[in-house]
């Protein structure tokens, strides 16, 4: 009996556990590199090329919210009110400054990482709906305090927001700036695999599952708590960084409200919370069913309520859930024709 | 098993979306319209489609010189990101000729910047924020009045008639803030005169006393309330509650005009004035035919300048078309757009539902593009659902009004 289910778990090792050559070679990647570099010359239009730059905006979004969220399980309902700050942290260092492109996303991107840093405080003592209240106080308090400021266009919106500059042109089409957002979208993608891989990955899910556990295991709660803020954060910044200075380079506190917010924890759920390609896919869908409802706006909320409703009655954990589901069946399935084979 | 079924109807409806999605609009020999407006507030769903239908009533008639118009009609929900897509929605995949819209001056701001760069001609209904003019684009053209007219109407006539102690209540929406802030410019820079009060608070709050309680104390001449409808309507009705008298002139932006605002505020909104483009009471035949077509088709008792801004922008589109030298093919679309926008700058003295006579010329500059220079006074004179008003002054400008020299 040892020795067979030795054999079994030899079997499952080698038809799934084993990481073959070309995964080690991370050929999955340079294949989805290669994807999406091509990805727009199959489009037909530059609103194409336009929905293709919104969808890996929020792409960025939602796997940093899934960071917070899904690996974490921090609730948080703030995540766009960080992208918020990111968008015209960037955009006061492009336009008032006069700082480049290529400067005012990273330090736009660091900036926000330490304001959610600071956000990540309260989830010290906060869980649960407490936490979401709290981050929802905060990101209304920051709509609201953009709409008042007149340094940052208050209600009018802040216009003229520089394009990034490559070799002294402005990159303002579209397709020029979906080469800018696809490069770090997937660095975002490849990033967040790595903390999902690493110790801190495990940390934040020890944290998820119970925040007591964890502590009595030496895992820092604080210390990991505020990690994945600030993590999420990061993701946050660069992504509003990347709206703002898209064309035609206008911001405004209408465009981070808590339907906004909604729409982006739709794509997490949709997509499967703690799933990074659930979230990804999710992202991707809910942009696309976003743009295809426009014509239907009278429905439009409807639609997205009905979406919500039905995901999270039927598809709880999501499409990465569905994922999981055919890959437990598959490895059980190996198990039985490994345990077949020794018998 | 219920739930497999589910999934796979989630999936079929997904499937179903992606393959549902509207196709580039190829038809050649069409004149293609792209409207984008707030739709899904108190009547824009109804003005929305009355601009619609008015546009495609041409093609019952045969159509502008043969040619049919085809119209996308989109909501913007008053976010930029959302009238930035329809504009981008517009000019690529539907490949419009013409873009009207749109109702909020933050959703038409950056839309000026997109079609300027894609060069597509822009007509705003609604938009009032002085700086959409002053952009310097060759391709926009503005059929409501600019705050830079607005701003002079009622500062001036109250001024002249109630006082220039003013008391400012506003919200922090862009109505609100900047109906106070060109209303305090006016002020200063014609009668050297600072608020005598000044109050802002958030467009969802509801109690506004503590500040009106201050105003009271300090007996202003004229309360100027800032805002959306809600606002206006619980800021009038507050006012009176903490005993601000009668005498004290009541004024407020054009969002005044919208048909919940008396309906809300009841009784108290007798005596607010506000300035507006329009007014359901004027007495010329052509505003009562309007009304009277409104009351029938749509619904609604007493359209306001929203509706008959609309109205207005599409019989412009319409005029502008007749003169238009149009080819209709794929390859022509640059020039038509071209011609249209011509076609546009080459109206004068258009006198239909507004204010005042409509007037744009070829130079892209706020004096050639801000077509309607004409705003009106009104005052309700009863409230609740059967209110009623009245129109006290009619007040026209020099082209050049309200620019920094």
């Amino acid at each position: 009996m040892e020795d067979a289910s030795i054999s079994a778990g030899d079997a499952v090792r080698r038809d799934l556990g084993a990481r073959p050559l070309w995964s080690r070679l991370h050929l999955p990647w340079v294949a989805g590199a290669l994807f999406l570099l091509l990805l727009p010359w199959a489009t037909r239009n530059a609103y194409h090329h336009y929905i293709l730059n919104l969808i890996l905006i929020n792409v960025i979004l939602a796997v940093g919210l899934n960071i917070v969220k899904g690996f974490a399980g921090q609730v948080t309902v703030g995540h766009y009110a960080m992208a918020a700050i990111g968008a015209y942290a960037s955009a006061v260092f492009a336009a008032k400054f006069g700082v480049p492109f290529w400067l005012a996303l990273p330090a736009a991107t660091l900036f926000t990482g330490l304001v959610g840093a600071i956000v990540g405080i309260p989830a010290f003592r906060l869980e649960g709906a407490y936490l979401a209240l709290a981050t929802l106080g905060l990101a209304e308090s920051v709509r609201i305090a953009i709409g008042v400021t007149d340094y940052l266009g208050a209600a009018v919106g802040f216009s003229d927001i520089p394009p990034p500059v490559f070799f002294g042109r402005p990159v303002v089409d579209h397709i020029a700036y979906y080469y800018i957002v696809m490069p770090l979208a997937l660095a975002g993608i490849y990033f967040s695999f790595c903390i999902l891989r690493s110790d801190i990955g495990r940390s934040f899910k020890a944290l998820r599952e119970d925040s007591l556990a964890a502590a009595a295991c030496g895992i820092n709660v604080r210390k990991y708590k505020l990690l994945a803020f600030l993590i999420s954060a990061l993701y946050a910044g660069c992504a509003g960084s990347l709206q703002a200075h898209m064309a035609p380079g206008f911001l405004h506190p209408n465009s981070y409200t808590i339907t906004e917010m909604v729409t982006l924890l739709l794509m997490v759920v949709m997509g499967g919370l703690g799933h990074i390609w659930g979230g990804v896919i999710g992202a991707a869908i809910v942009t696309v069913i976003y743009d295809l409802t426009r014509d239907y706006y009278q429905y439009q909320m409807a639609i997205f309520g009905m979406v919500i409703v039905l995901t999270v009655m039927f598809m709880p954990r999501g499409i990465g859930g569905l994922i999981d589901d055919y890959l437990a069946k598959r490895r059980f399935v190996a198990i039985r024709r490994a345990k077949a084979n020794a018998a | 098993m219920v739930a497999y079924v589910v999934r796979l109807c989630l999936a079929l409806a997904l499937g179903l979306a992606f393959s549902l999605r509207p196709g580039v609009a190829d038809a050649q020999g069409t004149i293609r319209v792209g409207i984008t407006l707030r739709m899904l507030v108190e009547n824009g769903f109804k003005y929305g489609q009355m601009a619609q239908d008015e546009l495609l009533a041409v093609n019952a008639a045969g159509g502008i010189k043969g040619q049919k118009i085809e119209v996308v009609l989109l909501d913007d929900e008053c976010k930029p990101d959302k009238g930035v897509a329809n504009t981008n929605r517009f000019i690529h995949q539907n490949k419009v000729h013409l873009i009207m819209g749109s109702t909020c001056s933050s959703v038409t701001l950056p839309m000026v910047d997109i079609v300027t760069k894609e060069e597509i001609p822009l007509i705003i209904p609604h938009s009032t924020n002085t700086t959409i003019t002053q952009k310097g684009s060759a391709w926009i053209f503005r059929t409501s009045v600019a705050e830079r007219f607005y701003a002079a109407v009622h500062a001036k006539y109250l001024a002249e008639n109630a006082g220039k102690k003013v008391a400012y209540l506003f919200t922090n929406d862009g109505a609100g803030i900047s109906f106070v802030r060109d209303y305090k410019s006016y002020m200063a820079d014609t009668y050297k005169v600072e608020p005598l009060y000044e109050g802002q608070m958030q467009e969802t709050d509801l109690d506004f006393r503590p500040h009106l309680l201050k105003i009271k104390s300090l007996n202003p001449d004229v309360l100027a309330i800032g805002g959306q409808i809600d606002a206006i309507a619980r800021i009038s009705q507050q006012s009176y509650e903490v005993g601000i008298p009668s005498k004290v002139r009541r004024v407020s932006a054009s969002a005044a005009s919208n048909a919940p605002v008396p309906e809300l505020a009841g009784d108290a909104v007798k005596g607010l004035i506000f300035a507006a483009a329009f007014s359901c009471t004027d007495e010329r035949p052509i505003a009562k035919e309007f009304v009277k077509m409104v009351q029938e088709k749509y619904k609604v008792r007493c359209p306001d300048h929203d509706f008959s801004q609309a109205y207005e922008t599409a019989q412009l589109v319409k005029l502008a078309l007749s003169r238009a030298k149009l080819t209709l093919t794929d390859a022509s679309l640059a020039d038509d757009r071209k011609a249209i926008r011509d076609a546009f700058a080459t109206i004068k003295d258009y006198q239909g539902l507004a204010s005042g006579p409509i007037n744009f010329c070829a130079d892209p500059t706020p004096q050639c593009r801000d077509g309607n220079r004409t705003g009106i006074l009104v005052e309700y004179t009863k409230g609740g659902k059967d209110y009623e008003m009245r129109v006290l002054a009619r007040v026209g400008f020099e082209a050049d009004f309200g620019l920094k020299k």
